[in-house]
C-alpha cells in the first residue's frame, strides 16, 4: 500500500491530528540514539501518536488485516535501533500519551500510561513520599513505556533491582488488535503467583510481541537519608575485591559505581576543576535508607575499603555528595573529550559480566582498544558488573566507523567468553540480536515459537530481539 | 557552505541523539512529537549539511519552529550548540531563497536606525487602521503568514517619542565622582518601545557615578536578523557595532536588554574586532550584572510601595549568560519589595516569533500566565523588552491588571521617591 493511501485510512480511524505522514516528518523517526541509527536512515511509512487504548486498537487491527510492520516507540533513546522501523510499516510515536492515570497510595502502586517520562512520574510520587525506584541515566527523556520494553534500569539496580521487579501489570494491545491485562484482570495485589507469569513475558519484550498501553507499577518509600563513599584504588584488581567484601560484610549499597582510568582522565581533561586523583579505579559507593543505618554503613565501607584503597572518603553532606558525584555524572559527555575531533558513540555501550570478572573485561577492552587503534572509555555499574564502554571516533571517517564496528563486536563476544551478557540493561534490538543464538542457544528458538504464537504475521517491530541462525 | 560554519562543522557529530535536549525544549513540551525537538533540528541541520535535503519552503518552516531561547544548548550534555546551529541553517536556507520583503524589513529597515524609527512611527500612526492593513501595504504578510491579525494587539500602544528623542544627550554625565565611562548598548525595542526603560537605565548608571555615552551610530544587534535567517547583514552589523564601541574608549558596554546583550557576547561578534581592539565582547555587561557585580551596589536610597513582585527570567539572560542572582539581588534590595518565585519558563515572545507563531507562541505564554497569576503577584519584572512586551500582552488578554517592568525602572521609583 502507498504512503498516501495508508495515510488517508489512518486519519480516517484516528483523525488527522494524530497521523504524522508528511515526509520530511517521517526522517525524524528514522533514529533513536544508537550508532547503528547515525549509520543508516530507517524511515517509516507513517508515523501515529494514539491517546487511548482504541486507538492502539484501531491501528493494530489495521496492520494486522493488512501485513504492516508495526514499531512502538517512546522517547527514542533507546541505544539498540530497537524503537526505530527498520523494514518500513507503522511507528506508533507514544511520548505524547503521558498521562498519569492514578496514585493508588494506601496500596503502594501507580498507573500510568505509557508516554510517561521517568523524571516526571517521580516528581508526581515524591508529594507522597514515594518512589519508582529504578533509575536510568535517561531519567529526564525516557518513557516508563520505553523503560517496561526494555527492562530498563540504572546506577541503583544493585540494591533495588530493574524495572521487571516492579511491574505488577500490563495492558497490552496484542498484534492482532485484541487487548489483555497481565497480573490479574481486576486485581490490585502486590502479590500473587496465580497464572503463568506473562507480565514478566512482556517486561523486556522490546516491542516485538504487543505495544504496551497501561503498566500497573509498584512503588516504594523514599529513603530519607543518603551518603557517599569514594575509594580511589591504585591498583584495578582491588576494586571488584572491595565491592564483594564489602557485601561479605553484609551491605548491599543502592549503588556501586566504577571509574577506571580511561573515565579518570576523561573527567580531568574535560573538567579540571572535578581534579580526580590519578589511579587505575576509583568506586563511588552509595548508601541510601533511614539517618542511622545509612552512617553505620558507610562508616562500615569506609572501613572496609580503607584496606585497599589509597583515599577513602564518607559524605553525607548534599553538597560535597553532589560534588562526588559530579564526576561519574559528567563522564558521558566527558568521554569525547579525549579526542578534540572526536564523538563518543553508543555501540558495544552495555556488556555486563560477573563481578568476579571485571578487571578481566576491563584490561581486555584496554587491549581491543589498542588492536583497532580505537580510545575507549569505561564506567559503569561495577556493583553488578554492569560496564559501559564509549568507544570515541571520529564518525565521518568511514575507516574509523569501520574499526569501530570490529571493536564493538570484539567487546560483544568477550563478555560472552567471560560468562556475561551482551547487555546489562539497554537491551538488544536491532543491534545485537545477531548476538542470541551465541548468548541463548536452543532457547532463542523457544522465543521464536512465542512470538510465533502471539504474532503468527511477524507484524510487531520485526527484526528485533532475536535472529536465528542463517537470518539477517 | 553549511559545513564551512564553525559550530556546524565542529559539533555536528558530536550529537549522540540522547534527547536530553527534548525534555526542556518549551516547543516540545507543546507537541511531544520528535519532529519538533531540538533533537530533530540539529537532525535536520546534519541532512542539510550532507544535502540529503535542499532547502525548502517546508525545511524552512521547520527550521522556524524554534524560539532560539538556547534552552536546549545550555542543557546538551555535548555542549552542543543547538540554536547556533539553528541559526546558521535559517541564514542557509534564506541564502538559497533569498526574499525581498525578508531583506526589505531585516537588511534595510532593521538595520538602519532611522527608517526603523520611521517604520514604527508609521505603524503607530496607523495603529487604528489594524497591523493587517499596513502589513498587506508592505508586503508583510508574504513575511508572516497567517498569524498577523492574530498578532494584531501584541502592541498595545506605541509610545509618541522614542528614547534616543527623549535623552538629553549622547554623553550624559556622572552624577558626583565618575567610576567608570560607560556605552549604553540601546536596543531597538526598549528604544521604540519602552522608552521609559532607557531613562531608568541612564539615571540609575548616573546616580552611581557612570558617564554614559551613547554612540549615536549603534545600529541593531542583529539578534531578529539572525533569527530570521539574514545572518550575513547580522554579521556586518557585528562588524559596524564593534568598531563603534571600540572606538568609543569605554570602561564597559552595559545594556538593558537580555537579548541585546546576549547578541554582543555571541561568536558572531567575537569572531569580529575592530582597528586592533579585539574582545569588545569582554566588556559587554547586563545592566543587573554591572550594578550589581561591578557597582557593588548593596542598598537602595528610597523605597517604593510595597509591592509583591515576581522576576521571568528571559532566556537570553537565564540560558544564554547564566544570569539569575543579580536582578533577584537588585529587587529584594528595593526597600518595598517583596519577591515571589515562578518556575522558569520562556513566555513565548522571542522577538518576532510571536507574530510568526502567534498560536503556538500563545500556548507557550499561558502556562507562564498561569503561574504568574497563581503567586498574586502586584507586579511582574523581567530584565528584557522583548519579554514585557510578551508578558504584558498576555496579562491583558486573561483580564491580569498586573504591570510589567524591567528591575531598573522600580530601582529609579526608589530614586525618584527621595525627591518627593
Ligand atoms: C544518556 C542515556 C542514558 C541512558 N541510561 C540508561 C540506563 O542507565 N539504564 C538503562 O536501562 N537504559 C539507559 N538508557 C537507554 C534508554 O534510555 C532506555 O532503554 C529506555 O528505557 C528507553 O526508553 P524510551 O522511552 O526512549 O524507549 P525507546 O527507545 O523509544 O524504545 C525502546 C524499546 O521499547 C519499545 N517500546 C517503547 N514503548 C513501547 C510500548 N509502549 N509498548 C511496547 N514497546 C515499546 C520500542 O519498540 C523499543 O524496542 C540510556 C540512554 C541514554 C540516551
Ligand atoms: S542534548 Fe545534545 S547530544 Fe543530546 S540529542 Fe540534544 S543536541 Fe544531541
Ligand atoms: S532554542 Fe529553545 S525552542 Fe529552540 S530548539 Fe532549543 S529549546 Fe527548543
Amino acid at each position: 500500500m502507498n504512503r498516501q493511501a495508508l495515510s488517508q485510512e489512518l486519519i480516517k480511524l484516528l483523525g488527522a491530528e494524530k497521523v504524522i505522514a508528511d515526509e520530511l516528518d517521517l526522517m525524524y523517526y528514522s533514529y533513536d540514539s544508537s550508532f547503528l541509527a547515525k549509520q543508516h536512515r530507517f524511515i517509516p511509512d507513517i508515523v501515529v501518536t494514539p491517546r487511548s487504548t482504541e486507538d492502539v486498537v484501531k491501528v493494530m487491527k489495521y496492520a494486522y488485516e493488512h501485513g504492516i510492520p508495526v514499531t512502538p516507540r517512546g522517547a527514542g533513546t533507546g541505544e539498540t535501533c530497537g524503537a526505530v522501523a527498520i523494514n518500513g510499516g507503522i511507528v506508533l510515536d507514544m511520548s505524547t500519551w503521558d498521562v498519569i492515570d492514578e496514585v493508588d497510595v494506601p496500596n503502594m502502586q501507580v498507573f500510568v500510561r505509557p508516554g510517561v517520562v521517568h523524571a516526571n512520574l517521580n516528581e508526581h510520587l515524591a508529594q507522597y513520599g514515594l518512589f519508582f525506584p529504578p533509575d536510568p541515566g535517561s531519567t529526564r527523556m525516557c518513557t516508563i513505556g520505553g523503560m517496561v520494553a526494555n527492562n530498563a534500569s540504572g546506577l541503583r539496580a544493585v540494591k533495588y533491582g530493574c524495572t521487571e521487579q516492579y511491574v505488577l501489570g500490563l495492558e497490552v494491545v496484542l498484534p492482532n488488535g485484541e487487548v489483555i491485562i497481565t497480573g490479574g484482570m481486576k486485581s490490585r495485589a502486590v502479590k500473587s503467583v496465580s497464572g503463568m507469569n506473562l507480565t514478566k513475558l512482556f517486561v523486556g519484550s522490546e516491542g516485538v510481541l504487543g505495544v504496551i498501553t497501561r503498566i500497573r507499577l509498584r512503588v516504594w518509600p523514599k529513603p530519607k537519608a543518603r551518603g557517599i563513599v569514594m575509594a580511589v584504588f591504585p591498583v584495578l584488581e582491588d576494586a571488584p575485591k572491595a565491592v564483594l567484601e564489602v557485601y561479605q560484610a553484609g551491605i548491599l549499597p543502592s549503588g556501586i559505581e566504577i571509574l577506571d582510568d580511561s573515565a579518570i582522565k576523561a573527567i580531568n581533561m574535560y573538567r579540571p576543576d572535578i581534579n580526580l586523583p590519578a589511579a587505575e579505579a576509583i568506586l563511588l559507593f552509595e548508601v541510601d535508607g533511614n539517618p542511622a543505618s545509612v552512617d553505620w554503613e558507610g562508616q562500615t565501607i569506609k572501613e572496609i575499603v580503607n584496606r585497599r584503597a589509597s583515599q577513602v572518603e564518607w559524605a553525607t553532606d548534599p553538597k560535597r555528595m553532589a560534588d562526588l558525584w559530579e564526576g561519574r555524572s559528567v563522564v558521558a559527555s566527558a568521554a569525547a573529550r579525549v579526542r578534540p575531533d572526536g564523538s563518543r558513540v553508543f555501540a558495544g555501550e552495555d556488556i555486563s559480566v560477573p563481578l568476579s570478572r571485571v578487571t578481566e573485561v576491563l584490561r581486555g577492552i584496554r587491549g581491543l582498544g589498542e588492536q583497532f587503534g580505537i580510545k575507549v572509555v569505561n564506567y559503569g555499574h561495577i556493583g553488578d558488573g554492569n560496564v559501559h564502554t564509549a568507544p570515541v571516533i571520529d564518525p565521518e571517517i568511514p575507516a574509523e566507523v569501520e574499526q569501530a564496528n570490529k571493536l564493538v563486536d570484539a567487546i560483544h563476544r568477550l563478555a560472552i567468553e567471560l560468562g556475561g551478557s551482551t547487555t546489562g540493561e539497554h537491551g538488544v534490538g536491532a543491534v545485537r540480536a545477531q548476538y542470541a543464538v551465541a548468548e541463548h542457544g536452543d532457547a532463542v528458538k523457544v522465543m521464536q515459537a512465542i512470538k510465533n504464537a502471539i504474532d503468527p504475521k511477524g507484524i510487531m517491530n520485526p527484526g528485533k530481539l532475536f535472529r536465528l541462525e542463517g537470518e539477517n | 557552505m553549511l559545513n564551512q560554519v564553525p559550530v556546524v562543522r565542529e559539533q555536528i557529530k558530536k550529537c549522540v541523539r540522547c534527547g536530553q535536549c527534548r525534555s526542556v525544549c518549551p516547543i516540545f513540551a507543546e507537541f511531544k512529537t520528535e519532529n519538533m525537538s531540538p533533537r530533530g533540528q540539529v537532525f535536520l541541520v546534519q541532512m542539510l549539511r550532507d544535502g540529503e535535503i535542499q532547502p525548502s519552503d517546508k525545511v524552512a518552516a521547520k527550521l522556524s519552529d524554534c524560539l532560539l531561547c538556547e534552552t536546549c544548548s545550555s542543557s546538551c550534555p555535548s555542549g552542543i550548540q543547538v540554536h547556533e546551529m539553528i541559526q546558521a541553517a535559517r541564514t542557509y536556507v534564506a541564502s538559497q531563497r533569498p526574499s525581498f520583503t525578508r531583506k526589505l524589513i531585516f537588511d534595510t529597515v532593521w538595520s538602519s536606525p532611522v527608517l526603523l524609527r520611521r517604520t514604527v512611527g508609521l505603524i503607530r500612526l496607523s495603529q487604528r487602521l489594524g497591523l493587517q492593513t499596513i502589513a498587506r501595504t508592505f508586503g508583510l504578510t508574504k513575511l508572516l503568514p497567517g498569524d498577523l491579525s492574530k498578532a494584531e494587539g501584541i502592541l498595545s500602544s506605541i509610545p509618541r517619542r522614542g528614547a534616543r528623542q527623549q535623552l538629553p544627550a549622547l554623553t550624559i554625565p556622572a552624577r558626583g565622582t565618575r567610576k567608570y565611562r560607560v556605552a549604553y548598548f540601546l536596543g531597538c525595542a526598549t528604544d521604540l518601545l519602552h522608552p521609559e526603560v532607557a531613562l531608568a537605565t541612564v539615571e540609575v548608571l548616573t546616580c552611581n557615578g557612570c558617564e554614559v555615552v551613547i554612540p549615536s551610530s549603534l545600529k541593531c544587534c542583529g539578534m531578529p536578523q539572525v533569527a530570521n535567517g539574514e545572518g550575513t547583514v547580522a554579521q556586518e552589523l557585528a562588524r559596524h557595532n564593534n568598531c563603534v564601541l571600540a572606538n568609543a574608549s569605554v570602561d564597559a558596554v552595559v545594556s538593558d536588554c537580555a537579548s541585546c546583550t546576549s547578541a554582543l557576547k555571541s561568536p558572531r561578534y567575537q569572531e569580529v574586532e575592530c582597528g586592533g581592539q579585539a574582545e569588545i565582547y569582554k566588556k559587554v555587561y547586563d545592566l543587573n550584572v554591572f550594578l550589581v557585580d561591578c557597582l557593588k551596589l548593596d542598598s537602595v536610597p528610597g523605597s517604593i510601595p510595597k509591592t509583591v513582585v515576581t522576576y521571568h527570567d528571559p532566556c537570553h539572560l537565564v540560558k544564554a549568560q547564566k544570569v539569575k542572582t543579580q536582578p533577584r539581588k537588585l529587587l529584594r534590595m528595593i526597600p518595598g519589595v517583596e519577591l515571589k518565585e515562578i518556575p522558569e519558563r520562556c513566555c513565548g515572545g522571542s522577538g518576532t516569533f510571536a507574530l510568526t507563531h502567534y498560536d503556538l507562541s500563545m500556548k507557550i505564554l499561558n502556562h507562564k500566565v498561569e503561574a504568574i497569576a497563581k503567586t498574586n503577584a502586584d507586579l511582574v519584572a523581567t530584565a528584557c523588552p522583548s519579554c514585557i512586551i510578551q508578558l504584558e500582552y498576555g496579562l491583558r488578554q486573561n483580564g491580569l491588571g498586573m504591570k510589567v517592568l524591567h528591575p531598573v525602572q522600580l530601582l529609579s521609583q526608589a530614586y525618584q521617591s527621595l525627591d518627593k
